[in-house]
């Protein structure tokens, strides 16, 4: 039993997890304090499931996940001032038509009154320079935008780690250059999942995901280059045509 | 497409949405029982000059949301042609015109969150007595959020369906625009829980 | 719980989205609008509760102003023209087809579902039918007589939403609650 300043940040102690009958994760330990931490990983790899584990929406078979010293697929409640979510889609993240009920949606589940998320909402905007933004409705907005407005959401509920699932993936150089910039100056942990080694250059530490299983850990620059070689290697080969089961 | 509100600010945006609702509600039953062409006509031009006031953007945006209209009032044109009755097919055509016209209108100028206040209000009874209604209000900001994306969805499914037949699509679109549907509600439901769940 | 309330929001904006994208064509090219297909499904696949709550919360949207009937039809006004009978049907339809569709099991699910939507088209054609009778002030057989060219689409509709609840049940069938088994 850590107190909360003692608890690590990230302590996933023997993760395992099937669904549908299939195995996707294997007993995956991790411990970590870094404030930038990437795992990088293929598609099907396991990193998503991974990333909704971390995040409390899916509590794994075996093992358990603490965040700070939460445990995030239980508590819940906890869990929300403890680790954010960035999916990749954020279509499939956005709940509400307009910008500042989307804001003001976490806001009103941590408890603040109807007011306060206003006030919150306002302060959120404006830290982003997007004041002009409040009370625009979510459809036309674009990709980008919409995935700065998931950003702006989670960040207003003040979380203290914050889960990255490939929200870069899709977006064009200059929007991702725009958006990357964002999360540099974010202040609280940030875990990035990627299947792209450069969105993940210049953090404290990467993790290599393949089958579930952590193969790869230590310093950005060498397990990148690592990944970077063996997706080379595999590009040359023809797995594609592998089906699963 | 869906009206959401519209981001041309009005003056009507901060009446209180009760009572815009409330005024709709009595306009569109007045618009029911008033069995005048002339009157329906003067309905109509008050209808148009609330879209013109707030300026032309408005007028535009809110003029083409009616446009979805026009199979009914062809039908409608058609019909009192042959029956001679060209009198009633005008009030009718008119009264149609102006009642989704002026429903538009409300939609257009009053906030979702001050809808659902609306909604909480009138569910009030209902939690006195112990029922949740929270559920309500997110359920509404669902749908009002997810259908234009679901629409968006069905016409990219029935584009990739023309670019490889020659007919347009048949029956079995149904299944996998379902489909999307349920994927985006399972996708909903993990949004929701990463943010505190109900 | 945030499943059941995702699921019948999307089938809520499904009806919805049935009624905006363009009328699905019908072998022998009869074009209908699939909405009541929609509201078919809700029960069908859904269940008669969470089935009759999806329609009803569509309806109520409907009702707060927005054009979500098929044809940009909307507000307060739909419940007084002549097919309100149809609309305040709906929800009544689809807690029937529901509760056929949970109670018929013995039966491959395309049968059950099927001639659920059909029992539910009969509720909905009753609704339809005074409602008609009602507004244009006439018999009910001449009200009944007004709607008949209908029948014919929405029997088709029922055989197509039992194939589409089947079809569904074998693709996602977590998700087809009317048949799911009850959460331990």
């Amino acid at each position: 039993m850590g107190g909360w300043t003692l608890a690590q940040p990230l302590a996933l102690n023997n993760i395992s997890l099937a669904l549908e009958g299939r195995a996707i994760l294997h007993g995956i330990t991790l411990h970590g304090d870094q404030r930038r931490i990437g795992i990088v990983g293929r598609n099907g790899s396991g990193k998503s499931t991974l990333a909704r584990v971390i995040a409390g929406l899916q509590a794994p078979d075996s093992g358990e996940v603490r965040l700070f010293g939460v445990d995030v697929a239980r508590d819940r409640k906890a869990a929300i001032r403890t680790v954010g979510i960035l999916f990749q889609n954020p279509d499939h993240q956005i709940i509400f038509p307009t910008v500042d009920e989307e804001i003001a949606f976490g806001l009103t589940q941590l408890g603040r009154s109807k007011s306060e998320a206003a006030a919150g909402v306002r302060a959120i905007l404006e830290e982003f320079g997007k004041a002009h933004w409040a009370g625009a409705a979510v459809h036309p907005l674009s990709q980008g935008q919409k995935q700065l407005l998931c950003l702006m959401a989670i960040l207003a509920m003040r979380p203290r780690l914050i889960v990255l699932d490939e929200p870069l993936a899709g977006l064009d150089i200059p929007t991702r250059m725009q958006l990357t910039r964002y999360l540099d100056g974010v202040d609280a942990h940030l875990l990035h999942i990627s299947h792209d080694p450069a969105t993940l250059v210049g953090y404290d530490r990467v993790i290599w995901i393949a089958d579930g299983r952590i193969v790869g850990d230590g310093a950005a620059r060498d397990v990148l280059a690592e990944f970077t070689a063996d997706m080379e290697r595999l590009g040359g080969m023809d797995d594609i045509s592998d089906l699963a089961g | 497409m869906i009206s959401l509100t519209s981001p041309v600010e009005t003056w009507a945006h901060g009446w209180r949405a009760g009572a815009k609702l409330g005024a709709l509600c009595l306009a569109t039953m007045g618009l029911f029982v008033l069995n005048s062409v002339p009157g329906q006509g003067a309905a109509f031009a008050v209808m148009l000059a609330l879209y013109a006031a707030p300026g032309a953007v408005f007028f535009r945006s809110g003029i083409v949301r009616l446009r979805i209209l026009w199979p009914f009032l062809l039908v409608i044109l058609l019909w009192h042609l042959v029956t001679a009755t060209p009198a009633e097919g005008a009030e009718i055509a008119l009264r149609l015109v102006t009642a989704v016209g002026l429903a538009n209108l409300v939609t257009m100028t009053t906030r979702l969150s001050d809808m659902i206040g609306v909604v909480r209000w009138l569910a009030a009874p209902l939690r006195r007595i112990g029922i949740q209604t929270r559920a309500l209000e997110l359920g509404i900001a669902l749908v009002i959020r997810f259908t234009p994306m679901l629409a968006a969805k069905g016409a990219a499914l029935s584009r990739a369906w023309r670019a490889r037949s020659p007919r347009r699509p048949g029956w079995r679109i149904v299944l996998p625009f379902t489909l999307i549907a349920i994927d985006d509600a399972e996708h909903v439901a993990e949004a929701l829980k990463a943010r505190g769940g109900i | 719980m945030e499943r059941n309330i995702a699921l019948i929001a999307l089938f809520a904006a499904l009806i919805a989205a049935l009624g905006i994208i363009p009328a699905v064509m019908l072998p022998f090219g009869v074009p209908i609008t699939a909405q009541s297909l929609g509201v078919m499904l809700c029960g069908t696949v859904l269940g008669a509760k969470r089935g009759a709550l999806a329609v009803l919360l569509f309806l109520l949207l409907v009702c707060l102003g927005l054009p979500l009937l098929s044809g940009g039809k909307g507000g307060l006004g739909v419940l007084v023209g002549p097919t309100g009978g149809f609309v305040i049907g709906f929800p009544v339809a689809a807690f029937v087809a529901g509760f056929v569709t949970e109670r018929w099991r013995n039966a491959p699910l395309a049968l059950s579902a099927g001639v659920a939507a059909a029992v539910g088209g009969v509720v909905l054609y009753a609704f339809g039918i005074v409602g008609m009778a009602i507004v244009l002030d006439k018999t009910l057989a001449q009200a009944a007589l007004l709607v008949t060219a209908f029948i014919p689409g929405d029997a088709i509709k029922a055989v197509i939403a039992g194939l589409v609840t089947s079809a569904l049940y074998r693709a996602r069938p977590r998700a087809v609650l009317s048949r799911a088994r009850p959460a331990a």
